[in-house]
This record gives C-alpha cells, structure tokens and sequence, in this order.
C-alpha cells in the first residue's frame, strides 16, 4: 500500500504541477521579450545552480517542493538543477563537505524541548557552529546574535517576546534560510475505545503525546492503548537521546522535573515549586511521596546524580548539553535541590528541567561506575527492566517488535489505561488497515498520505483523525559561503519567487502550513502575528533583482555589474 | 574422504570471500556512518568519540584486521544504531525467519511438485495452457504487490486473519516454544508464508514438470507401459519419483536464499525477522548488523548448498562417482 500511496500522491500533485507549467508558461512571455530597458552593465552569468533534496523515494514532498521551487526561479532567469540523493549520502555532503554545495532541502523536526524557541533563535544562526555544528550554511551577523543572546539571558517574558519578534524581523528581512512549510502530523485513534475529550493535543507535537497517553479514558471495556511505530526502537535507555520513537517510551518510563504542558509551556511536573531566586540561581522542590519502579524512594540525591551525571561524566553526551549551563547542583534540605546556573537563561526550564530524565542513582551510579577508563559509554547499557519513577513502567519489551507499558499504580497522576503498547509495524498501509480492525486503537505514526486516512475516517465513523501543525519545518539552505547566496537582497528575491501556499498544497496535499520564520505558529506565544504572511511575488522578486544590479541578459541572469563568476557551473 | 573435505575447505574459502566483500562494500558506500548520528546536539568532539568509539578512525586496513580476528573468534560487534551485540540480536529474529521460509517452502513445493506433476502428465492439454502461464505470473508479480492483494482480501476484507506482526498486541507467553506453537503466532504466519509460498512455488513446478517430461521419455517409463501398469502407477510410482532429483538442491538453495530473501514479505507484514533487521540495518548505515546479516544468509545458503551437494551423492551414486 505504500506504492499505492505514493501512486495517489503523485497524481494529486501532477495535476497542481500541470496547472503550475500553465501558469510558469504565461508568465515566461514577458521575459522573452526583448530587454528594451537595459540600465546596467551585466557582470557574469551566474552559473548553474544545484538544490540538493532527498531521493524522489526517501522523501517524496521535499523533492517535488524542490521540483516547484526550480521552476519559479527559472523565472527569474536562473538555471536550477534539483539533484535527489539518499539522505545518508544528503547529510554527508552538506554536513560534511560545506563549501561544495549550493543550495539543499533540509528540515528541522520538532521535539518538545523545542517548545521554548531558544534551540532554534540561538543555534540556527550562531557564528560557532558554522565551521561543524548547526550554521552549516554560515550565515554572519553579529547583530542578530546579540539579540540572540539577549532573549536568552531575560528572565521577563514579555520583554523576551518582544526581542524573539525583532529576531524574527531580522531573519524574515536577511532570509538565511528560506523557510517553506511547516508540515502538520496527521494521527488517528478509535473513539469508541478513547474518549474524545480526554484526548490531548498538545501545541507543535499533537495528540501522539504524554498528556494524551497519561489521560485517555476508556471509552468501553477496552483498557489498552494499541499504538504503531514505523521503525524499530533503537534502545530504552534514560541517558540516551535514540530516535524520535524511542522519545516517546522514554518519556513514560522516567519522569522529570517538568513537563512541557500541552500549551507548549514548561509546568512543574515531579518537582512541586520551582523558584527564581535571582537570574542564575532556581530552587526546586521535590513533590513528596515519589516511588522508583523497584519501590525505593525517589531522593533529593537521586536528583542531584541525574543532573550530575550528564555534566560530569562523559557517559552520557547527548545528555551533555543540556546541563552545560549549571554551574552546581545541590540538595539544600531533603526536598530541594538548587541549582546555579553559569549564565542566565531563560530556555533552563524547558531545555533542562523538562528534559533530564530522573534516574535512580542506586542503579545507574554502579554502571557508570563499570564504564569509566573502557570507550564504551552509557548509551551501549540496555537494561533488561528499565527502573524510572514514571506513570508507566516497562513489563516487557522487543525492540524489534512490541513495547508493553503498564500503567504505575503509586504514581500520583496514575493513567487512566492499563496498559501502553507499541506494535512496530512496517507496512504503513497495514497500519492503517489496523486502526478500524482494531489491531491497534491509536494511529501513533503514520507516514503515508493524510488524504487517505481522512478518507478512511470518513467510511470509518469510529476513526477521529487530528492534524496538528509541526514546530519543525522545512527550508531550502542557501550555502552563504558561496555566491551569489551571500547576498541578502539575492535571497530575498528567491524567497519572493516561491509559491508557498501553491507548495503545501501540492507537495503536502494541504497537510502543512506556509513558513516564513524559524518559529512555528504551533507555539502562539512566540510566533510574530503575521510574520508567515509571505506572499509569492515575482514581479516584485524581479524588482529586487534589477535594484540590486542584476541583469537579465537573453532570458539569463547575471551578476551586477563587475561580479566575477568564481565557481564552476559543476 | 577427500572429497568432504575439499568441500569444506571451498565452503571456508567462499565464506571469507563474501566475508571481504561484506567488509569492503559498506566501506566503500558512499555517506560516513557517522552521518546516521548527526545530530545538532552533537559537538566534533562527540562526533569524534562516536568514531573513535566504533574504530572508524583507524585505517582501513587495520579496520580488516581487527574485523577478521573478530570473525574467528566468533564476535561480530556492537550494532551502531542499538549498541547490542549483533549476533544476538540476529539470532533473536531467526527463528521468525527460520520458521516462515520453512513453511513457506514446504507448502510450495509439495503444492508445485504436484502441480508440475500433473501438469507433465496433462501435457499439451488444456490444463497445461492455462496453468503455465499462471505459474509463470506468480513467478513474476511482485511480491509487495501480492501480499498487499492478500492484506487486502484476507485482512481487511474478510477479516479471517490479522494485519501484521508476529503475535496479538501485548500477548504473553511463557516462554518462546509457547509462543511458536502457539495458535496466534499460526495466525499471524498465515499470510506472510501463504505470499511467500506463492512466489516460490513457481520454480519447484515448472522444474518438475520439466524433469517429469524427460523422465517420462526413458526406456522404465516405457517397459512400464508394456507390463500393462495403469497410467497413474506410472506417473507416481515410476516417472514422478525420478523425476524429484533436481528438486532436491532446489530445495536446499531455495531454503537458503529465502532465508535473506524474505526483505520484502517481512516488511509488507511487519514479521520480525532477519529480512526486516538487514532492510532496517542497511537503511540506517549499521554495518555491523548488516555485515552479520549477510554473513549469517551467506553460511545458510554455502552450507545447504553443501548438503545439497552430499545428499546428491546419496541419492545418485553418479555424482560421487563423478568427482571422485
């Protein structure tokens, strides 16, 4: 059914594709014809430019959104190749090899530490990672990082606001990266097995969440959720950020100190107070009573370990980052524990305190114990019952097959369901196929076309289908290293020349929405009212171009006057 | 027995070879492994670790070495992606994997000898015109395609069996000889292995009635006829007996190639078996899993060969004979 899938998918888009040639066609004309009104001098015909994008087969959106963006630049006058490659292969020519490419597809997915916009606003951009990290496209502007920095060290959120909406000006006005959607996750369950109110959408991620899992109702007598995953887990492991789907059990298993809420904002979650007592120092109180899987009490100690052990070992490096700003950890009385913080910063609660995973310290403090002078680090550890203090606890587990939670009865907030389970089911179209059959109950991944599964809702009446829009989106990558993407005013014009809505149409089947910022509308508080308006606009795009000096010369662009083409066409 | 052991040594020797081919062709993919890890989290240091960690850092040639030595002493390594050790988790799905291609198998050929049987002895009768070609068919639609036509019919059309993986969500057994035998798990291997059957039926009927026809053409058949023996007699007894020899090494070879060849029927019906880890192991760059995958899928299929190859000598004395 996958094939069947993509079969409809693409009849779908070649028919918008055909209406876009038509469109493309006509407008063409005025190019054509001869530039009577030739003000400048042109300089070199700027090469052939190649976008990079995942294979047609890997990623079948991302490459017909690439196939659109070519043919509105060609608009302009320039030649654009789309080169499709596997996306191992993708990330290691734009990860790896920086100045060798022009242009590539990339995206951004959300994660519920994303919720807070700082990850995006300070890494995205940051002159520090342009040589290995994040910037790969090495974009240089020393005045958004300072207010880059600024939105991090304020405290205020009102005034952290209003510096996140001059961020997003100056990116909107810049246009490093040229932002096309954000897509929206289609996700189904069966309603006369769930409640529909006790459902949770939470804001950027959708109703595959915690909150749901924490708080579905049944409906009847069924009592276990029945959830799919596409791909086998990788590993169940606290001190191991795995994969996307390995999150999600994960996050059942071990508690944190907060959560971020379904409205996208950070809550206190096994802590019972949090406390600002000056920029860089917070105060946590523990909630009373908490019990480990094993039935020890959950202490201010094993608190402290969990965020030591990431920070002071390197056991753990994914987790690493995420505590490199605390300064010192430290019990202060039986129930709280206070952390210093290096800097101030406003991101800790969601990008910390809502991301360590608690760990008993009696289990993991011996197996780090074994690790250390051997190169292996927590990440090869697979506990056979993984031990966590969360409202579910692992009964039994196949990586490659099922997950069987059940629900943890000396919680505080203990689940409504009696068990969790997650089938690893391969064939997207079974998957969907199990949804009415009741072979699963709660559509949790599905990868197909949202078309057909809201087709299948409407023959299904017991199928409740909810799109949500992602926090994560997907762009073009203007490689800034090389011309003419360094400059500003050029990416704004092929910024300009995009079709957005014609794209999330086409491409997404209407599963997405236009992007034009690296924060996503999913978190409504960040989000500059208005800032996603971008219209497509090639006259003005033309405009942009010509102002800037450069010249279409017998239907080719070229650069202002002077400008040497300094790359090969290859 | 000399010749049991040149055969050993040449079953040593094509296993190093595809060893080395193994070793060399993930090397030599384009994209760095590490490329599967990249992750904005990580800083180059880290990324660094994650090389040095797995060995990647070293020389290519060193790299070999190490990974050689590891073979002989039975080690395959850690898998990249789940940081297990790989043979165990090879030898976790191979029962699932063992289990279907053996089903699979035997229903096709005791399904496709009959067939190609009948189909020798109805020689150009109406029977053969319309049954070739059929045979031919399923021999060339897809696999994807007639397991999604199975889905389609005997899951969410009739209804009669499940959709996809091994067991009933959150089943429990006591152990996993509960689990084989169980009726859910028959349930659940219904369909994979009726679609792989139907795939492989095709060889073990066109080669049999092939054989049949030249069998049916010596001069027993034809004595047999004279001793005034009925038409059935014949057929069973003396031609289709014969006629079964070439279908013991089809046998053993198609038991070994399904072994890694069932990628496609695993991952239509979520069967967790080697197939789906070696498609789930080459898409995530985790040579060690795929290296012991194929390695794994390249013993079965050197050692049935070889028992292909003594069993033959014990049924025809020729071919011992032959090679001396």
């Amino acid at each position: 059914m996958p094939f069947i899938l993509e079969n409809a998918a693409v009849t779908a888009t070649t028919l918008s594709r055909r209406a876009l040639l038509a469109s493309s066609a006509l407008s063409m004309l005025p190019a054509l014809a001869p530039n009577t009104a030739q003000a400048a001098t042109p300089g070199d015909k700027i090469r052939k430019l190649t976008l990079l994008s995942a294979a047609q087969a890997s990623d079948p959106q991302e490459f017909q959104a690439a196939q659109l963006i070519a043919q509105s630049w060609r608009q302009l006058g320039l030649d654009v190749e789309v080169r499709g490659l596997p996306r191992p292969q993708l990330s290691d020519v734009v990860w790896n090899n920086r100045t060798k490419w022009d242009m590539t597809m990339w995206r951004m997915i959300g994660r519920p530490e994303r919720s807070d916009p700082d990850e995006f606003t300070f890494n995205l951009y940051n002159p520090a990672t342009i040589e290995t990290g994040y910037n790969f496209i090495a974009y240089n502007n020393p005045d958004f990082q300072q207010i880059a920095q600024a939105q991090r060290a304020e405290t205020d959120q009102e005034k952290r606001r209003e510096l996140l909406y001059e961020a997003q000006d100056v990116i909107n006005r810049d246009q490093p990266y040229l932002f096309l959607v954000y897509p929206k996750n289609v996700l189904a369950y069966d309603k006369s097995v769930w409640k529909p109110e006790s459902v949770v959408e939470q804001s950027g991620i959708g109703i595959r969440c915690f909150w749901t899992f924490l708080r579905a109702e049944p409906a009847g007598a069924k009592r276990d959720m029945i959830c799919n995953a596409a791909e086998s887990m990788i590993a169940i492991n606290p001190l191991y950020i795995s994969g996307a789907i390995d999150s999600w059990v994960t996050e059942l298993i071990w508690d944190r100190l907060m959560r971020v809420g379904p409205d996208g904002l950070p809550q206190p979650w096994a802590a019972e107070k949090i406390t600002q007592v000056d920029p860089t120092t917070v105060d946590v109180v523990l909630r009373a009573g908490q019990k480990w899987h094993d039935g020890k009490p959950v202490t201010v100690e094993d608190v402290v370990f969990s965020f030591e052990a990431p920070a002071t070992s390197d056991k753990s490096p994914m987790y690493k980052p995420f505590v490199a700003n605390i300064a010192s950890v430290k019990a202060t009385d039986d129930r709280t524990v206070r952390f210093v913080l290096k800097t101030p910063s406003a991101a800790f609660a969601t990008s910390t305190l809502a991301k360590i995973n608690l760990v008993p310290k009696h289990v993991w403090e011996p197996i780090l114990k074994g690790l250390e002078g051997k190169p292996e680090n927590a990440e090869t550890v697979q506990e056979e019952q993984p031990v966590g203090s969360g409202p579910f606890k692992v009964a039994r587990f196949k990586l490659n097959e099922e997950i069987v939670l059940e629900a943890n009865p000396s919680h505080w907030e203990k689940p409504k369901m009696d068990r969790w389970i997650l089938r690893i089911i391969t064939n997207t179209g079974a998957a969907l196929g199990m949804l009415p059959r009741g072979e699963i109950n709660f559509l949790s991944d599905y990868r197909g076309d949202p078309k057909l599964l809201t087709d299948m809702a409407k023959s299904n009446p017991n199928v409740e289908v909810v799109a949500t829009t992602d926090m994560g989106f997907r762009f073009v990558a203007p490689n800034e290293r090389r011309q003419p993407f360094d400059d500003a005013r050029f990416r704004r014009a092929l910024s300009l020349a995009i079709n957005r809505q014609l794209m999330a149409a086409a491409a997404w089947n209407g599963f997405a929405t236009p992007a034009n910022s690296f924060v996503s509308p999913a978190l409504p508080y960040w989000s500059k009212p208005g800032i996603n308006d971008l219209k497509a606009d090639m006259s003005e795009a033309k405009k942009i171009l010509e102002d800037a000096g450069y010249v279409v010369v017998r239907g080719k662009l070229h650069y202002p006057e002077g400008v040497k083409e300094t790359l090969d066409a290859s | 027995m000399p010749y049991l052991i040149r055969r050993l040594l040449h079953m040593l020797f094509v296993l190093w070879a595809v060893a080395t081919i193994v070793f060399l062709m993930f090397r030599l993919m384009p994209g760095d492994p590490s490329a599967a890890f990249i992750d904005p989290t990580f800083t180059v240091e880290q990324q660094q670790a994650v090389r040095a960690q797995f060995g990647l850092d070293r020389p290519l040639s060193e790299q070999y070495l190490i990974y050689l030595g590891n073979l002989a002493r039975g080690e395959f390594g850690l898998s990249f992606r789940q940081r297990q050790p790989v043979l165990g988790m090879v030898l976790d799905v191979l029962p699932n994997t063992l289990l279907l291609t053996l089903t699979a198998l035997l229903i096709a050929y005791a399904f496709g000898t009959l067939l190609g049987a009948v189909m020798a002895w109805k020689r150009g009768g109406r029977f053969e015109a319309i049954s070739v070609p059929l045979v031919l068919t399923t021999r060339a639609a897809p696999e994807f395609w007639v397991g999604m036509v199975m889905l389609a019919i005997f899951a969410f059309g009739l209804g009669w069996l499940p959709s996809g993986g091994a067991n009933v969500a959150g089943a429990q057994y006591a152990s996993e000889w509960d689990r084989i035998l169980s009726f859910d798990y028959l349930r659940h291997l219904a369909l994979p292995a009726l679609t792989l059957a139907i795939y492989l039926q095709g060889l073990p009927a066109l080669l049999m009635r092939s054989s049949m026809l030249e069998v049916m053409r010596e001069e027993f058949v034809t004595m047999a006829r004279m001793k005034g023996l009925s038409e059935r007699t014949i057929m069973l007894r003396h031609a289709a007996r014969n006629a079964l020899l070439p279908l013991v090494t089809a046998f053993a070879l198609g038991f070994g190639q399904s072994v890694g060849g069932n990628v496609v029927v695993e991952n239509v019906f979520s069967w967790p078996g080697l197939g789906r880890l070696l498609a789930d192991a080459i898409a995530n760059s985790d040579y060690p899993l795929a290296q012991c995958a194929f390695l794994l899928i390249a013993f079965v299929l050197v050692l049935m060969n070889f028992l292909a190859d003594l069993l033959y000598g014990l049924l025809d004395p020729r071919v011992a004979h032959g090679r001396g």
